[in-house]
């Protein structure tokens, strides 16, 4: 219902930021400050992330306890294991300049939550999560979690007792962060890839906790785009 | 690279198969605080940017780790990267940064990153 | 290029009204005097510096990516990868110096595109007509493939 509700986008048949977005990369290809095949590539890698390499990260640390020391103590190195290599993985072969090369993994445990944010823009792990969804990137959340994050942490559905210790991380300067949640019990004896499963985006930034049967984020309404990208596929 | 007909390659070069901030290991010289040390954050003079939080100046933190050496962001936003400085982690009690946090929720924490010329002992 | 109506240059001078900045005083550019250190610091501060400010819940939604969105995500990249700017020099020109009108009113990825375009400009590699003409031009391209 809330879908509906809403007006229609106001935007034109084409948006003055197409028009916009198309004119600024036909200079600089014109004007050789990057050519067609960089941002080719670039668009193609970027098509090539998503959460799902930090999900088995977890899940290969509640496995292995000597991965897991790994993983909270150098989350460069530990994202190898899943396949993400931070430095040589993007086009650039320095990493990609808006995330850098220093990952940390923020252990919960039965006393400590974290959750993730960054209040000044919204600094997050793309190399190895993927685009950030939109709500982390609203003014909203990075208002209000740093100072209230109980309230926000309600609204996402999580209740913690009082005496757990929630530390919000500002990703303010180069490091960028995922969480590893607690494995939730019930899933004695999975697989990797069972646990993989249960490692949802929200569980990784810290707003959602993985549960047995939940595989998916919790339903929000989403806004449409009016040109959807082409996934090549 | 601080002049304005500066190479362009200039961050291609030094980062290539290194990384960064992994780039400008080595070049921030010696530390000045290590773990568990207790620092202020100062309120220096806010003009143009910075990457240092409003809501963290004044406020005394621990430091949890020596994470890096790298520009200031401060710097890095002209693409100035003349001096490298070494980068804290530090945490806070809450109530530290906000007098109006409920004290029923005295455990809970935040954690966030400072350049070196943001902190003074504590 | 067409000319506008009248009455579309009015509406734009009313939708203009409405970009005041939030900062209501009964004379804008006030005297010397006026602004004291609390008021100062206000003004000076960076935009994106938002973390603790009051605001009241809202729904958290997903959304669909706009194909020009991630056009323009992997031009900035592009933009940095063959070095035109930093990440810092780019977060600094669309989170900050845009100023705090445009900062809360336009989508996120429109500062995204508005700095990339600007970098471009600032550094000389393009001058401000020639992408003023690039507009126009990519314009054009667009009504004539409508019209047939």
């Amino acid at each position: 219902m809330s879908d509906t509700h809403k007006a229609a986008p106001m935007v034109d048949e084409v948006s003055d930021f197409e028009i916009l977005e198309m004119a600024v990369r036909e200079l600089a290809i014109e004007k050789g400050l990057f050519s067609a095949e960089d941002h080719r590539r670039w668009i193609e890698y970027v098509h090539t992330l998503g959460p799902l390499p930090a999900a088995r990260l977890a899940a290969k640390a509640w496995l292995d306890p000597d991965f897991k020391k790994l993983a909270v103590a150098d989350g460069v190195k530990a994202s190898l294991a899943v396949g993400i290599d931070w430095i040589n993985g993007p086009p650039t072969k320095f990493g990609t300049p808006s995330d850098y090369c220093s990952f940390r993994v923020l252990e919960d445990t039965p006393k400590v939550k974290h959750v993730v944010v960054c209040t000044l823009c919204s600094c997050y792990p793309r190399t190895i999560l993927g685009q950030s969804p939109e709500w982390y990137r609203t003014p909203n959340y990075r208002r209000r979690l740093v100072r209230w994050p109980r309230q926000v942490l309600a609204e996402f559905g999580l209740q913690l007792a009082a005496d757990v210790e929630i530390r919000v991380v500002d990703s303010n300067q180069k490091t960028r962060y995922m969480v590893l949640p607690l494995r939730p019990i019930g899933t004695e004896g999975w697989s990797e890839q069972q646990l993989t499963e249960i490692v949802t985006r929200d569980c990784l930034i810290g707003v959602a906790m993985p549960q047995p049967g939940v595989t998916s984020n919790a339903k929000r309404p989403v806004h449409p785009a009016v040109h959807p990208i082409h996934t090549g596929h | 690279m601080s002049k304005n007909q500066h190479d362009r390659a200039h961050h291609a070069k030094k980062a290539s198969g290194v990384g960064d901030p992994q780039c400008f290991r080595g070049e921030a010289g010696q530390a000045k605080f290590k773990n568990g040390d207790k620092v202020r954050i100062r309120d220096l003079p806010d003009i143009f940017y910075t990457r240092c939080q409003v809501y963290t100046r004044g406020a005394v933190g621990r430091i949890t780790k020596v994470v890096y050496e790298s520009p200031a962001a401060e710097d890095e936003a002209w693409d100035n990267t003349d001096h490298p400085e070494w980068f804290y982690s530090v945490v806070f009690r809450q109530h530290e940064l906000w007098p109006d946090y409920p004290a029923s929720y005295k455990n809970d924490t935040l954690e966030t990153e400072f350049s070196e010329r943001w902190l003074e002992q504590a | 290029m067409p000319s506008p109506s009248r009455s579309a240059l009015m509406r734009h001078f009313d939708l203009v009204g409405q970009l005041q900045p939030a900062y209501h005083q009964p004379q804008h550019a006030p005297y010397p005097d006026a602004i004291d250190h609390a008021k100062y610091r206000a003004l000076l501060r960076s935009s994106h510096d938002v973390g603790g400010e009051p605001d009241v819940p809202i729904e958290w939604e997903e959304k669909e990516e706009e194909q020009w969105e991630a056009n323009t995500f992997a031009t900035c990249e592009c933009l940095a990868w063959r070095g035109v700017w930093s990440a810092e020099e780019r977060r600094r020109r669309q989170n900050v110096d845009v100023g705090e009108t445009q900062y809360l009113a336009l989508p996120y990825y429109g500062r995204w595109l508005l700095s990339a375009a600007r970098i471009i400009v600032d550094k000389q590699y393009v001058t401000l007509t020639e992408l003023v003409n690039k507009i126009d031009e990519v314009k054009s391209r667009y009504e004539q493939k409508s019209a047939r």
